[in-house]
């Protein structure tokens, strides 16, 4: 019966916490409606849509959470941390469904925008009618990799403290954290299994359908492969039902047939707005002037003062070497693992739907075990942090690399095959040129991924306890920062690591990319 | 050069049997006990209705792909999988973008042990004068033309100095004059004994093409392909294309393909 309740209980955190996931995805796709849609169609719009949105997307998400509490709170104190979580969670599932919305929408022929302004059709009409089903298959592709990413999230915004204050939001990571600090591993292993089955759900009842239906939406000749190993090898009912809802949603509709509901949306977002707006012109209204302003500002350039420059170089190249070291311990098992499931198909069959599964399982779930494990043991902390940064980034590498072998054309494997290279040569020869680009591209989300895990793996609060790696990091500078409720010094500290990032991906990443693509050569 | 009947085969085929299995788990027969060889010093030219497992063929004479029955002897012994001895030219060019021509033909020397880097340079340098493109070593395959790329696989095929050349629609993207001169070289090549490659087996649509090159064309039916017949070609080279008895052939193999 204890189990049952606590089976409840869980299933309950797990329903909050989706809903709370949701309501951020929602957001998400109306954001990345309206910018994606924006940056697409209008010149202007781009030349600053897209290099902002480059920005935003390498800033780490955790570090400006509790800047963004702070603000939540202002506008209303006690909606205010749900409202900063379900900011956090859009920050971090918003910019790539954008991209997608954006790279699709640029993929309209010009023979149909034509046809539309030969119609003359209105905003709204062109909008329902062309620019929001021609962006459909870019959201739903979109969509599984923003639910992992606001999933990672979710679990750490739930419980934060700044300073003396502790909030604590109801939900699957409150829930699994308060397990593991009081050693109920049972429950613990129940709350992560909940997630599972909740995550494998979400992506056959919802997910999958919806990439199924927007295979119709596509302009390219050439469709993205779908994992079907997902849906068609989950035998049984779960398919069935899978496939009635997919059809029930999806009468064959054309691209010109597809019409949304504009009245009622419309209203709806003109709600939004007028909310959204209120709310800010309230909090701002009251409590920001000039002055405060003025003074806040002195803050943060004081704060900068105290951290000097040395120091924040020093974390930054600690931290630097942790996430290499890291990512080049995921590349070393991701690269042969890639390539064998590449060359055998049958493989591909058997290893990809669960490492699909591990892969939107969020990391920040284990991290509590991992932190009390490594404790408990004794062993080196370093050990931590490089088990829970490999945690956050190493399945980014498997997948972009099987996305670059993948594209390796037929002809180009047949030659090597004609040529009787072995597979080193072979390696050598192909896989390694062919992959560079998607390599590269990985490398680059990883660092992403692995600079935003550092704000957790150097130092962390959990419940009672703190991990705390007691040598030098911007992450750990991070969480000390929140901890002692210093915002100007968080401010600074964030301004470093994120200028940092900036830099590394225009200086070093953005260019590698660029000359790998040159090497390659666009066929 | 023709009716070299008496000559020992390079190539054998016996009873193969292959059939390409479809996603839906059908299976589409392609051969069903086909045989034929590829005898010392021959051109042998391959014409059939598209579709009918031409490049199949190909395939399965360089060991790229393994019959489900039946044998391939290459030399006299069973060919397991693709060697140097055996140079093949794909419709596609496929030719490595990150490399320049002359490193894309060095590659087909990645067996050549002995070789040092600077014979292999010198080597490949012999086949590109060979090509005419002696001027183009350090340019990129996107620098190229269409017929130009052609060329650098000719010369790829033919580096590794393979007993047997396979050529699958060598000439069926490239414009006429490109065409000409190639086909020629290509012929010239062939008919020098010091020279490899010994023999070459071509497969082509044009069939005016494969009179002119071919000791014997072998026709094939539709799928699954079965021979509809082999016709000697009994001309002096080099064969001019107007005279009467060279529409004789090309007739004769229409009525075999119609
Ligand atoms: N990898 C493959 N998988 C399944 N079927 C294939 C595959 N390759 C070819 N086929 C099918 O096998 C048949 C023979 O193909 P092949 O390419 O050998 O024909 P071909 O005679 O070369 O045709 P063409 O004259 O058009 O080049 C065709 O019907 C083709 O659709
Ligand atoms: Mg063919």
């Amino acid at each position: 019966m204890a189990i049952l309740e606590e089976l409840l209980t869980i299933l309950v955190a797990v329903g909050i916490s989706w809903a709370r996931m949701t309501a951020a995805l929602i957001i998400s796709i109306i954001f990345s409606l309206c910018v994606g849609i924006l940056a697409a169609v209008d010149r202007v719009a781009e030349k600053i849509i897209i290099p902002v949105l480059d920005i935003l997307q390498s800033i780490p998400i955790l570090s400006f959470f509790p800047i963004a509490l702070y603000a939540f709170i202002i506008i209303h104190p006690v909606i205010g941390p749900e409202l900063a979580a379900i900011f956090l969670i859009f920050t971090s599932q918003a910019w790539n469904i954008t991209f997608g919305v954006y790279k699709n929408v640029r993929l309209i022929p010009l023979e149909l925008l034509e046809a539309s302004k030969a119609l003359d059709l209105s905003l709204w009409r062109r909008l329902s009618s062309l620019y929001i089903p021609a962006a459909f298959p870019g959201i739903a592709s979109n969509l599984p990799p923003s639910w992992a990413n606001g999933l990672y999230f979710l679990v750490a915004c739930e419980i934060i403290s700044i300073g003396e204050v502790e909030w604590s939001l109801p939900g699957i990571g409150t829930l699994s954290t308060s397990y593991i600090m009081a050693g109920r591993m049972i429950e613990f292993i129940m709350s992560l299994a909940a997630v599972v089955a909740a995550v494998i759900l979400t992506n056959l009842l919802v997910f999958i359908p919806l990439m199924r239906l927007s295979e119709r939406y596509k302009f390219e000749e050439r469709a993205a492969e779908i994992p079907r190993v997902w849906i068609e090898k989950v035998s049984g009912w779960l398919s069935r039902v899978a496939r009635r809802i997919s059809f029930s949603v999806s009468p064959r509709i054309t691209l010109f047939e597809l019409r949304i509901p504009w009245k009622a949306s419309r209203i709806l977002l003109i709600a939004v707005l007028t909310i959204m707006v209120a709310l800010l012109g309230h909090s701002i209204s009251g409590r920001v002037s000039a002055e405060v302003t003025l003074a806040w500002a002195q803050d943060v350039v004081e704060a900068f003062q105290r951290l000097g420059v040395v120091d924040p170089l020093v974390m930054i190249g600690f931290s630097l070497a942790r996430v290499s070291a890291a990512v080049a311990f995921g590349l070393l098992w991701t690269l042969p693992v890639a390539i064998l499931i590449y060359e055998k198909r049958t493989l591909e069959k058997i290893l990809i739907p669960p490492f699909q599964v591990i892969a939107s399982f969020p990391a920040t779930l284990i991290l509590p075990l991992i932190a009390k494990t490594v404790m408990d043991l004794g062993l080196p902390l370093e050990l931590g942090a490089f088990l829970m940064i490999l945690l956050g980034t190493q399945w980014y590498l498997l997948f972009f690399l099987l996305d670059g072998l993948r594209s390796i054309p037929y002809e180009e494997e047949e030659v090597c095959k004609a040529l009787a290279m072995t597979r080193l040569q072979k390696l050598r020869h192909l896989y390694l040129p062919r992959i560079l680009p998607s390599l590269i591209m990985g490398l680059i989300v990883c660092f992403g991924g692995g600079w935003n895990t550092l704000v957790i793996a150097e130092r962390a609060v959990l419940g009672g306890f703190t991990w705390d790696l007691r040598a030098p990091g911007i992450g750990r500078m991070l969480s000390i920062a929140v901890d002692e409720g210093d915002l100007a010094l968080l401010i600074a500290a964030t301004i470093w690591m994120a200028g940092f990032i900036v830099l590394l991906n225009r200086l070093l990443w953005r260019r590698l990319y660029e000359k790998a693509v040159r090497i390659v050569g666009v066929a | 050069m023709s009716g070299a009947g008496i000559k020992e085969p390079i190539l054998e085929l016996r009873d193969i049997v292959f059939g390409y299995k479809l996603r839906r788990g059908e299976n589409i027969r392609i051969f069903d006990g086909l045989s034929l060889d590829v005898k010392y010093a021959e051109f042998v030219g391959i014409a059939g209705p598209s579709g009918c497992g031409k490049s199949t063929l190909i395939r399965i004479m360089a060991g790229l792909i393994k019959p489900e029955k039946g044998e391939v002897l290459f030399r006299g012994k069973p060919l397991k999988k693709p060697t140097p001895r055996i140079g093949i030219m794909f419709q596609n060019p496929a030719l490595f973008p990150w490399y320049t021509v002359l490193e894309n033909i060095m590659l087909a020397l990645i067996h050549e042990k002995d070789l040092s880097e600077k014979d292999k340079i010198e080597r490949a340098r012999v086949f590109l004068d060979m090509v005419g493109l002696t001027a183009f070593e350090s340019a990129y395959p996107a620098e190229l033309s269409g017929g130009m790329k052609a060329r650098v696989a000719l010369a790829r095929a033919l580096v590794s100095q393979p007993d047997l050349l396979l050529m699958d629609e060598p000439f069926s993207n490239l414009d006429q004059l490109t065409a000409i001169s190639l086909r020629r070289e290509v012929e010239s090549l062939w008919l020098n004994q010091s020279m490899p490659p010994s023999s070459v087996v071509m497969v082509s649509h044009d069939i005016e093409e494969l009179v002119e090159l071919s000791d014997r064309i072998i026709v094939l039916t539709k799928r699954p392909a079965k021979i509809a017949g082999i016709i000697e070609v009994d001309l002096d080279r080099p064969r001019q294309r107007r005279s009467p008895e060279f529409y004789k052939y090309v007739d004769e193999v229409y009525t075999l393909l119609s």
